[in-house]
Protein backbone atom coordinates (compact mmCIF):
# COMPACT_ATOMS: atom_id res chain seq x y z
CA UNK A 1 0.00 0.00 0.00
CA UNK A 2 1.94 3.06 -1.34
CA UNK A 3 0.03 6.80 -0.28
CA UNK A 4 0.21 10.56 -0.94
CA UNK A 5 0.09 11.40 2.44
CA UNK A 6 3.37 13.59 2.58
CA UNK A 7 2.44 15.44 -1.10
CA UNK A 8 -0.76 16.34 0.00
CA UNK A 9 0.74 17.10 3.35
CA UNK A 10 3.16 19.59 0.91
CA UNK A 11 0.25 20.98 -1.06
CA UNK A 12 -1.52 22.08 2.24
CA UNK A 13 1.55 23.22 3.92
CA UNK A 14 0.72 21.75 7.21
CA UNK A 15 3.45 20.05 9.70
CA UNK A 16 2.64 15.79 10.82
CA UNK A 17 1.65 17.74 14.06
CA UNK A 18 -0.88 20.03 12.85
CA UNK A 19 -2.29 16.99 10.43
CA UNK A 20 -2.69 14.52 13.47
CA UNK A 21 -4.30 17.29 15.55
CA UNK A 22 -6.67 17.67 12.76
CA UNK A 23 -7.74 13.81 12.43
CA UNK A 24 -7.43 13.26 16.12
CA UNK A 25 -4.76 10.81 15.70
CA UNK A 26 -0.90 10.76 17.23
CA UNK A 27 1.71 11.90 15.54
CA UNK A 28 3.39 8.54 15.76
CA UNK A 29 0.34 7.06 13.50
CA UNK A 30 0.97 9.80 10.47
CA UNK A 31 4.50 9.39 10.83
CA UNK A 32 4.21 5.72 10.47
CA UNK A 33 1.79 6.16 7.60
CA UNK A 34 4.42 8.10 5.79
CA UNK A 35 7.08 5.66 6.06
CA UNK A 36 4.50 2.80 5.03
CA UNK A 37 5.02 1.29 8.24
CA UNK A 38 1.43 1.19 8.71
CA UNK A 39 -2.03 0.97 6.34
CA UNK A 40 -4.79 2.74 8.57
CA UNK A 41 -8.07 1.73 8.94
CA UNK A 42 -10.98 2.26 6.33
CA UNK A 43 -12.56 4.92 8.95
CA UNK A 44 -9.00 6.78 9.15
CA UNK A 45 -8.67 6.79 5.41
CA UNK A 46 -11.95 8.11 5.35
CA UNK A 47 -11.05 11.38 7.61
CA UNK A 48 -7.91 11.86 6.29
CA UNK A 49 -8.91 12.06 2.85
CA UNK A 50 -12.12 13.80 3.75
CA UNK A 51 -9.66 16.63 5.11
CA UNK A 52 -7.53 16.90 1.82
CA UNK A 53 -10.72 16.91 -0.05
CA UNK A 54 -9.71 14.19 -1.95
CA UNK A 55 -10.91 10.41 -2.72
CA UNK A 56 -9.51 7.44 -0.94
CA UNK A 57 -8.15 6.09 -3.90
CA UNK A 58 -6.59 9.17 -5.09
CA UNK A 59 -3.89 9.21 -1.64
CA UNK A 60 -4.19 5.45 -0.48
CA UNK A 61 -2.81 3.15 -3.77
CA UNK A 62 -3.24 -1.00 -3.74
CA UNK A 63 0.29 -2.27 -4.65
CA UNK A 64 0.61 -5.73 -6.62
CA UNK A 65 1.77 -7.09 -3.60
CA UNK A 66 -1.19 -6.65 -1.69
CA UNK B 1 -9.44 -0.63 16.11
CA UNK B 2 -9.88 0.58 19.62
CA UNK B 3 -8.77 -1.63 22.40
CA UNK B 4 -10.70 -2.12 24.94
CA UNK B 5 -10.30 -2.75 28.72
CA UNK B 6 -7.61 0.14 29.27
CA UNK B 7 -7.46 2.47 31.73
CA UNK B 8 -7.31 5.54 32.30
CA UNK B 9 -4.06 7.58 31.36
CA UNK B 10 -3.65 8.82 35.01
CA UNK B 11 -4.05 5.89 36.09
CA UNK B 12 -0.56 4.79 34.39
CA UNK B 13 1.55 7.00 37.44
CA UNK B 14 -0.23 4.84 40.25
CA UNK B 15 1.01 2.24 38.45
CA UNK B 16 4.39 3.24 38.79
CA UNK B 17 4.52 4.30 42.74
CA UNK B 18 2.92 0.96 43.39
CA UNK B 19 5.26 -1.19 41.00
CA UNK B 20 8.88 0.25 41.44
CA UNK B 21 8.69 -0.38 45.25
CA UNK B 22 7.94 -3.54 45.23
CA UNK B 23 9.64 -4.82 42.29
CA UNK B 24 13.09 -3.48 44.10
CA UNK B 25 12.05 -5.09 47.01
CA UNK B 26 10.95 -8.50 45.39
CA UNK B 27 13.96 -8.46 43.65
CA UNK B 28 16.08 -8.22 46.35
CA UNK B 29 14.56 -11.01 48.29
CA UNK B 30 14.65 -13.36 45.62
CA UNK B 31 18.77 -12.63 44.70
CA UNK B 32 19.33 -12.59 48.45
CA UNK B 33 16.96 -15.45 49.40
CA UNK B 34 16.58 -14.04 52.61
CA UNK B 35 13.43 -13.55 54.49
CA UNK B 36 13.28 -9.02 54.39
CA UNK B 37 10.78 -8.71 56.37
CA UNK B 38 8.15 -10.23 58.81
CA UNK B 39 4.50 -9.13 59.02
CA UNK B 40 2.30 -11.32 61.05
CA UNK B 41 -1.21 -11.43 60.96
CA UNK B 42 -4.35 -13.43 60.62
CA UNK B 43 -5.14 -14.06 56.95
CA UNK B 44 -8.00 -16.55 55.48
CA UNK B 45 -6.99 -18.98 54.00
CA UNK B 46 -9.27 -20.93 51.24
CA UNK B 47 -6.11 -23.51 50.86
CA UNK B 48 -3.59 -24.12 53.28
CA UNK B 49 -1.51 -26.91 54.59
CA UNK B 50 -1.06 -25.58 57.82
CA UNK B 51 -2.49 -27.18 60.52
CA UNK B 52 -5.80 -25.52 60.48
CA UNK B 53 -6.73 -26.62 57.72
CA UNK B 54 -8.69 -24.84 54.77
CA UNK B 55 -11.37 -22.28 55.07
CA UNK B 56 -9.83 -21.23 57.96
CA UNK B 57 -7.98 -18.16 60.14
CA UNK B 58 -4.58 -18.56 60.40
CA UNK B 59 -1.29 -16.70 61.11
CA UNK B 60 0.77 -15.86 58.14
CA UNK B 61 4.02 -13.73 57.09
CA UNK B 62 2.49 -11.27 54.20
CA UNK B 63 5.64 -9.81 53.65
CA UNK B 64 5.73 -11.27 50.26
CA UNK B 65 2.04 -11.13 49.53
CA UNK B 66 2.16 -7.87 49.37
CA UNK B 67 4.83 -7.26 47.10
CA UNK B 68 2.83 -9.91 44.88
CA UNK B 69 -0.18 -7.77 44.93
CA UNK B 70 1.84 -4.55 44.46
CA UNK B 71 3.51 -6.08 41.72
CA UNK B 72 0.79 -7.01 39.98
CA UNK B 73 -1.87 -4.39 40.13
CA UNK B 74 1.20 -1.88 39.75
CA UNK B 75 2.25 -4.07 36.91
CA UNK B 76 -0.91 -4.29 34.90
CA UNK B 77 -1.99 -0.20 35.40
CA UNK B 78 1.27 0.54 33.66
CA UNK B 79 0.66 -1.99 30.93
CA UNK B 80 -2.95 -1.32 30.14
CA UNK B 81 -3.41 2.17 30.82
CA UNK B 82 -3.85 4.55 27.96
CA UNK B 83 -1.10 6.18 26.46
CA UNK B 84 -1.84 10.02 26.37
CA UNK B 85 -2.65 9.92 22.55
CA UNK B 86 -4.23 6.12 22.15
CA UNK B 87 -5.34 5.55 18.82
CA UNK B 88 -4.84 2.43 16.19
CA UNK B 89 -1.70 2.27 15.45
CA UNK B 90 -0.84 2.43 19.11
CA UNK B 91 -3.40 -0.34 19.65
CA UNK B 92 -1.21 -2.80 17.06
CA UNK B 93 2.27 -1.69 18.96
CA UNK B 94 0.35 -2.74 22.11
CA UNK B 95 -0.76 -6.05 20.24
CA UNK B 96 2.72 -6.48 18.88
CA UNK B 97 4.39 -6.13 22.21
CA UNK B 98 1.84 -8.58 24.17
CA UNK B 99 3.16 -10.92 21.01
CA UNK B 100 6.61 -10.74 21.68
CA UNK B 101 6.01 -10.50 25.21
CA UNK B 102 4.46 -14.05 25.58
CA UNK B 103 7.04 -15.70 22.89
CA UNK B 104 10.05 -14.37 25.13
CA UNK B 105 8.50 -15.24 28.25
CA UNK B 106 7.34 -18.69 27.45
CA UNK B 107 11.25 -19.21 25.74
CA UNK B 108 12.69 -18.43 28.99
CA UNK B 109 10.60 -21.15 30.71
CA UNK B 110 11.34 -23.56 28.26
CA UNK B 111 14.84 -22.94 28.58
CA UNK B 112 14.65 -23.13 32.77
CA UNK B 113 12.37 -26.15 32.11
CA UNK B 114 14.98 -28.08 30.51
CA UNK B 115 18.39 -26.59 32.14
CA UNK B 116 17.15 -25.86 35.71
CA UNK B 117 16.69 -28.52 38.61
CA UNK B 118 16.15 -28.71 42.12
CA UNK B 119 15.39 -25.57 44.51
CA UNK B 120 16.23 -22.92 42.12
CA UNK B 121 12.97 -23.35 39.92
CA UNK B 122 11.21 -22.54 42.71
CA UNK B 123 12.71 -19.15 41.84
CA UNK B 124 12.01 -19.54 38.32
CA UNK B 125 8.51 -19.77 38.86
CA UNK B 126 8.45 -17.38 41.25
CA UNK B 127 10.05 -14.72 38.42
CA UNK B 128 8.13 -16.17 36.15
CA UNK B 129 4.57 -14.74 37.31
CA UNK B 130 5.45 -11.32 36.84
CA UNK B 131 8.14 -11.47 33.94
CA UNK B 132 5.00 -11.64 31.10
CA UNK B 133 3.95 -8.24 32.40
CA UNK B 134 7.70 -6.61 32.88
CA UNK B 135 8.49 -7.92 29.48
CA UNK B 136 5.60 -6.07 28.01
CA UNK B 137 6.21 -3.38 29.85
CA UNK B 138 9.81 -2.77 28.68
CA UNK B 139 9.02 -3.73 24.91
CA UNK B 140 5.73 -1.17 24.41
CA UNK B 141 7.59 1.69 26.06
CA UNK B 142 10.72 0.95 24.60
CA UNK B 143 8.65 1.12 21.20
CA UNK B 144 7.29 4.70 22.17
CA UNK B 145 10.62 6.02 23.19
CA UNK B 146 12.08 5.11 19.89
CA UNK B 147 9.18 6.33 17.67
CA UNK B 148 9.23 9.49 20.08
CA UNK B 149 12.92 10.04 19.27
CA UNK B 150 12.43 9.49 15.16
CA UNK B 151 9.81 12.13 15.31
CA UNK B 152 12.07 14.83 16.97
CA UNK B 153 14.63 13.87 13.80
CA UNK B 154 11.88 14.85 11.75
CA UNK B 155 10.73 17.96 13.49
CA UNK B 156 11.09 20.13 10.21
CA UNK B 157 9.16 17.54 7.69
Amino acid sequence: MKNKLKIERAIKNITQEELAKKIKVSRQTINAMEANKYVPSTVLALKISRYFGKKVEDIFLLEETD
Amino acid sequence: MKTKFLFPHRFKIIGWILFVPAFILGLYSIVSNKNMATINCKVFAIFSDSEKGSFALTDANIFTEIIAVLLICGGLLIAFSKVKDEDEYIARIRLESLVWATYVNYALLLFAFIFIYGLPFLDVMDINMFTILIFFIIRFHYFLLKSRKVLKHEEQA
